[in-house]
């Protein structure tokens, strides 16, 4: 019989898909699916809720449309960053609990296919999360659509001005799922991929999943105010700049991400378009934070002892 | 590579760990070396907290030693290729409990990379080797205690290692089970594989190795073959079978004679061990 152990000790990929299945298998058999249900009834209740609007006949649609936008992006946001922290910052304290840890890294595993597999688990679970949520919310909002517009060919049946018809008409489809929309829902993704690799970081000198997770939250506020805190601390140091202040600016903007840079999800669901350049710029922000934590994770990591 | 090079070379490994604060520093482990050929049994013994676990762990690259070095086939062991010859099971382990027994071995294999028609044949004979191929679908939430020992060593022995480290690999299971582990212990002898052992149950470490070390307060006290350590220097054992006792009579008269002193003659004794696997497994025979 062939021997198994001559077939050398893998690829970095191949151990970190292993671990990375093995994670996702093992927070959908924790039953974390089960919150799509309480999404979906979001959704239904979101149809009964209209955004102030200014009463013109021509915006009836409009903010019931901006409801159902305004409540999925606000429920994924609160999942997916609730998952993302949470599920983070359980997973290692558990394998060092069980002891399953030592099993793992007794295999010829470096620590940082390790981590990345970890890391990687929860991504897939908030990609496929926000992907089935992202769907419900299309659903709902081309069922509503096509009901307008079903209301829409009535009033132009009855009789309406041709060029208001038109101008409704056109006024839905500007106010109806577009690639915005879907740039909102992965700018949802990169902010909550933000929040894992962080938990992931805090958890790696962190005692308990406790801690993890209240720091981790803390963090995720102070991050609305990272560029207020950047703005004023330059301020403060005046004028003539010295390496000390100018490293220190850089230094908070490295380690804490800017999460006011996501507020183009509230400009979408206002109706503002998402240019591809922005997407790209928060891609590359939290493509950076991403590979900054996980290395500074394996640094800690590595001279754990387990 | 030659035969010769030994499975485990440990060189005056100590290893201190920082207690509270920092001030003080706990040696857990004092200048152990020890040497365990290829295909040796060799167990380690000593009381809790002699430094058996912390050994084996420095031995695995799981913690780095403050002083000396660990090599596993000549390779030093913090370096992470050293972990394909070696399969590990840590004393009372849990493994993910949403995986079923075969998920796990498959898991553990894909780890060291095995893949596609190799890791499926090699997962069949773990499981058949533990005796686990009837709850092979079942999750490992819920296995017993014993069944958790048996899927840990099929999990260690998944890439066919040449060298086996066990951690209390008996705590807590009862005597059937702690005998399949034994037996599983010979099989892997024959196959020429290096076990390490370590355990508090010392008839079982008698039982099953070559060689024996004895550890305590973090240095190694005592080292050998089990025969040379054990054996009574100046005794002779002779045990008969269906001796009258005018023969027992007579041979005590010639010991007498011949200048010996007759130390002690009676029944031998079974262990309580061996008459409670007799008759539990008679038991499971006649229901």
């Amino acid at each position: 019989m062939r021997r198994p152990g001559k077939q050398g000790i893998g690829s970095h990929g191949g151990r970190v898909l292993a671990i990375t299945m093995n994670t996702f298998t093992q927070l959908v058999r924790m039953k974390v699916f089960y919150f799509l249900v309480v999404f979906a009834l979001i959704m239904l209740g979101s149809n009964f809720f209209d955004l102030p609007q200014h009463g013109l006949p021509e915006t009836f649609g409009f903010s019931v449309l901006r409801a159902v936008m305004s409540w999925s992006l606000g429920a994924m946001t609160l999942f997916s960053m609730v998952l993302a922290i949470v599920a983070t910052a359980l997973l290692l304290p558990r394998d060092v609990e069980d002891r399953t840890l030592y099993t793992i890294l007794a295999k010829p595993v470096p620590r940082i296919d390790y981590l990345a597999g970890k890391l990687f688990g929860v991504l897939l679970l908030l990609a496929v999360s926000l992907a089935v949520m992202d769907l419900v919310m299309l659903g709902v909002l081309q069922l509503r659509m096509s009901l307008f517009m079903g209301q829409v060919e009535a009033m132009e049946a009855a009789g309406q001005a041709a060029e208001k018809v038109a101008r409704m008409r056109a006024e839905l489809l500007a106010n109806g799922p577009d690639w915005s929309l879907q740039g909102a829902v992965v700018a949802v993704f990169l902010r909550a991929a933000i929040m894992a690799v962080l938990a992931l970081f805090i958890s790696t000198f962190s005692t308990s999943t406790l801690f993890t997770s209240i720091v981790s939250f803390l963090v995720y506020f102070l991050g609305y105010f990272q560029a207020d805190m950047r703005e004023a601390f330059l301020r403060t140091t005046g004028e003539g700049l010295g390496v000390l202040e100018r490293g220190g600016a850089l230094l908070l903007t490295l380690v804490l991400p800017d999460f006011q840079m996501f507020n183009v999800i509230d400009a979408v669901i206002e109706g503002a378009a998402m240019p591809l350049a922005v997407l790209g710029k928060l891609a590359v922000v939290a493509g950076f934070h991403l590979l900054f934590y996980l290395l500074a994770s394996w640094y800690v990591f590595a001279g754990k002892e387990v | 590579m030659t035969d010769a090079t030994p499975a485990v070379e440990i060189v005056d490994l100590v290893k201190d760990f920082a207690t509270s604060f920092r001030r003080r520093k706990l040696r857990a482990v004092d200048g152990v070396s020890l040497r365990i050929g290829a295909g040796e049994v060799y167990g380690l013994i000593g009381p809790n907290g002699s430094g058996k676990s912390t050994t084996m762990k420095a031995l695995l690259g799981l913690v780095a030693p403050t002083a000396g070095t660990c090599a596993i086939f000549g390779r030093d062991s913090l370096r992470v290729d050293s972990r394909q010859e070696v399969g590990f099971l840590p004393e009372n382990p849990y493994f993910y409990k949403h995986l079923s027994g075969a998920e796990t071995v498959r898991f553990y294999g894909r780890l060291c990379g095995l893949s596609g028609r190799v890791l499926e044949d090699r997962v069949g004979e773990m499981l058949a080797l533990v005796d686990l191929e009837e709850a092979r679908d079942r999750r490992v939430g819920g296995y017993s205690k014993g069944m958790l020992q048996r899927i840990g060593l099929a999990q260690a022995l998944v890439q066919e290692p040449r060298l086996l480290i066990l951690d209390e690999p008996t705590a807590g299971v009862d005597p059937v089970g702690s005998r399949q582990i034994r037996d599983l212990i010979f099989k892997l002898r024959e196959r020429g594989i290096t076990v390490f052992l370590c355990s508090h149950l010392l008839e079982q470490v008698q039982e099953v190795c070559d060689r024996v070390g004895i550890i305590f307060q973090g240095k190694l006290v005592k080292e050998g073959r089990l025969e040379d350590l054990i054996s009574i220097e100046d005794q002779t054992e002779v045990v008969l079978r269906d001796a009258s006792p005018e023969l027992v009579a007579r041979i005590e008269e010639l010991a007498v004679t011949g200048g010996a002193e007759l130390v002690r003659s009676g029944r031998p004794r079974t262990t309580l061990e061996r008459l409670f696997l007799r008759e539990t497994m008679k038991g499971g025979k006649d229901s």
